[in-house]
């Protein structure tokens, strides 16, 4: 596959902090690609650079082979940035807003793109309305069609699940995920790890201004040898506790239900202590590594100072 | 850099026509009422009085030098307030993530403020009819004059509006530099007629250039020969225009 976006050695400071350093990735076309961290971790420094907010100190970024400060007027149309504030121009309704957005990317009459737009994030019947007039959720999904008028073949999601209800977000991803289906390379900021799980294909996982880590969302998640076996029995569990040493366990629903974790290698002398211990079994629950587990433990989250 | 996409840049010259007209009682009426005040209040104050050094009416003399004025503020005012609001609510990441070419936000700003300038500077014209009669000598120049007057301050105002940090800080181009510049540089007054090392001083003054070759298309008669007052005003204008587009070439205090 092409390579949509390629970073090389990219650095940024802010005086002595550290943004950004020597950050690699290479992020392919039709990727659906996450970039995750703590606050701080350097993402949204990452995507300024990017889109020409920020000024990185050095390094080289091409967008779909072009650099992109050499030749910004082609990788700029090519990228289409949700920026994480919400911001808009006061002077336009929200039809106004994508027709000048359009004008800006150099399309004159954008007017079926910006139907199909309207439409598609349920703005239609807003069109002519100021966005100070916008709910929250319809903001955002201005923001989001802003950066779509000119069809951009990279479409860079900073955050934009903040603040936006359950259902608008369910909505909002059913999009983007067709978006992606149409061969659109998908960037994806956001610290709702279950978001990403859901998602990417691919995740860096960032932390104090570097790439701790780069692979398939499987990979990642298999990387944490951990299974959590639920077991809700009929009686009290208290003769098995002193059988599982060994093993973290929590006691819950009045000593009737033990939760515990163990390393896959482990899982058979687990099973072999409960088979031993006489009490009726209710239900059984085993549970792998999710994506947050990945990113406790490679993300300063999980380091000793927490 | 210094490409132009026809479609790109047109649709800045119209965000910036369109967000001064939506505010249009304080950008192009309020502007109006100071400078008709001033028209009143010299005509009246001053009705018999000749500017000796030009042998002509008090009134006729200071009608270029109001219309310059109001020129000159709404020019500055329309492209500082443009980039410090752009950046106060945080739409100029619009034009920073949007494929414009660095002369391209020049011009587009440029052109925004000189549209706002020339429309208030007509209609100030305009009003100025009723006051003198109206009679310009050379009306082309008075545009050329006019339209680099305006260039000049709208590239000061883009100069400003990046600088600035609040809307506060703008005013302080205008009260330290923009007002006293205008009110020294022979807006109300010949410098021929100032005793001393005051006239000299004036030629330190941009705006002296200005009103005196502004004046020079109105009247016909000048301080200080036009073509030379247009060879500095120009320069200013191309200095200006250069140091703009650096500015947002390097993201001056718009790019972290």
């Amino acid at each position: 596959m092409q390579t949509a976006i390629k970073f090389e050695n990219v650095n940024k400071s802010y005086g002595k902090l550290q943004a950004l350093a020597e950050i690699n990735l290479n992020i392919k076309q039709g990727e659906f690609f996450g970039l995750l961290g703590p606050n701080g971790a350097g993402k949204s420094t990452l995507i300024g650079i990017l889109g020409g907010l920020v000024n990185k100190d050095s390094g080289q970024i091409t967008v779909l082979d072009k650099d992109i400060i050499a030749n910004y007027r082609e990788t700029k149309k090519s990228l289409g940035i949700v920026p994480q504030e919400i911001t808009f121009d006061p002077y336009f309704t929200v039809r106004e807003t994508l027709a000048i957005q359009s004008g800006y990317f150099g399309i004159k009459d954008n007017s079926d793109k910006i139907d199909e737009l309207l439409q598609a994030l349920s703005l239609e019947d807003k069109a002519d309305i100021g966005p100070r007039q916008l709910s929250g959720g319809m903001k955002r999904r201005l923001l989001i069609a802003k950066a779509l008028v000119h069809d951009p073949e990279i479409i860079v999601l900073d955050e934009p699940t903040a603040g936006v209800d359950v259902e608008l977000r369910n909505s909002l991803w059913e999009y983007v995920l067709q978006l992606n289906e149409q061969g659109k390379t998908i960037i994806l900021t956001t610290h709702y790890l279950e978001e990403a799980e859901a998602l990417c294909d691919r995740i860096a996982i960032l932390d104090q201004g570097r790439v701790v880590k780069v692979d398939s969302k499987e990979n990642l998640i298999n990387s944490i040898d951990k299974k959590v076996v639920q077991i809700k029995f009929a009686t009290q569990t208290s003769q098995l506790e002193s059988r599982l040493a060994d093993f973290d366990f929590k006691i819950a629903a009045a000593g009737k239900e033990i939760e515990i974790e163990t390393a896959k290698a482990d899982l058979n002398k687990l099973l072999k202590i409960v088979n031993k211990f006489e009490a009726e079994v209710v239900d059984i629950n085993i549970e792998s590594a999710k994506l947050e587990d990945v990113f406790i433990k490679l993300t300063n989250l999980g380091g000793a100072d927490n | 850099m210094l490409t132009i996409n026809k479609i790109t840049f047109s649709s800045l010259v119209k965000r910036e026509i369109f967000r001064f007209s939506k505010v249009a009682i304080q950008t192009i009426f309020a502007p109006l009422i100071s400078t008709g005040l001033y028209l009143i209040i010299f005509s009246y104050s001053f009705q018999n009085r000749e500017v000796t050094e030009y042998g002509i009416p008090y009134i006729n003399f200071i009608v270029p030098g109001l219309i310059l004025m109001s020129l000159i503020q709404n020019s500055f005012a329309n492209t500082s307030s443009s980039l410090i609001g752009a950046k106060y609510n945080g739409i100029i990441i619009d034009f920073l993530l949007a494929p414009f070419s660095y002369i391209e936000l020049s011009l587009g700003f440029m052109i925004g403020g000189i549209i706002r300038g020339m429309l208030v500077g007509s209609v100030t014209y305009l009003i100025s009819i009723f006051f003198y009669g109206g009679s310009i000598a050379h009306p082309f120049l008075a545009v050329v004059f006019a339209l680099l007057v305006s260039a000049v301050f709208s590239l000061f105002g883009i100069i400003a509006g990046l600088w600035s940090e609040k809307f506060d800080h703008v005013s302080i181009f205008s009260n330290f530099f923009i007002t006293p510049l205008t009110f020294l540089s022979g807006v109300f007054y010949s410098v021929k007629g100032l005793p001393g090392i005051w006239g000299k001083l004036s030629l330190f003054n941009p705006v002296f250039y200005m009103v005196d070759a502004v004046r020079y298309a109105f009247v016909g008669q000048s301080d200080i020969s036009p073509t030379f007052s247009a060879l500095i005003i120009s320069a200013f204008a191309v200095a200006l225009l250069f140091l703009v587009t650096y500015l947002f070439k390097i993201g001056y205090k718009i790019k972290s």
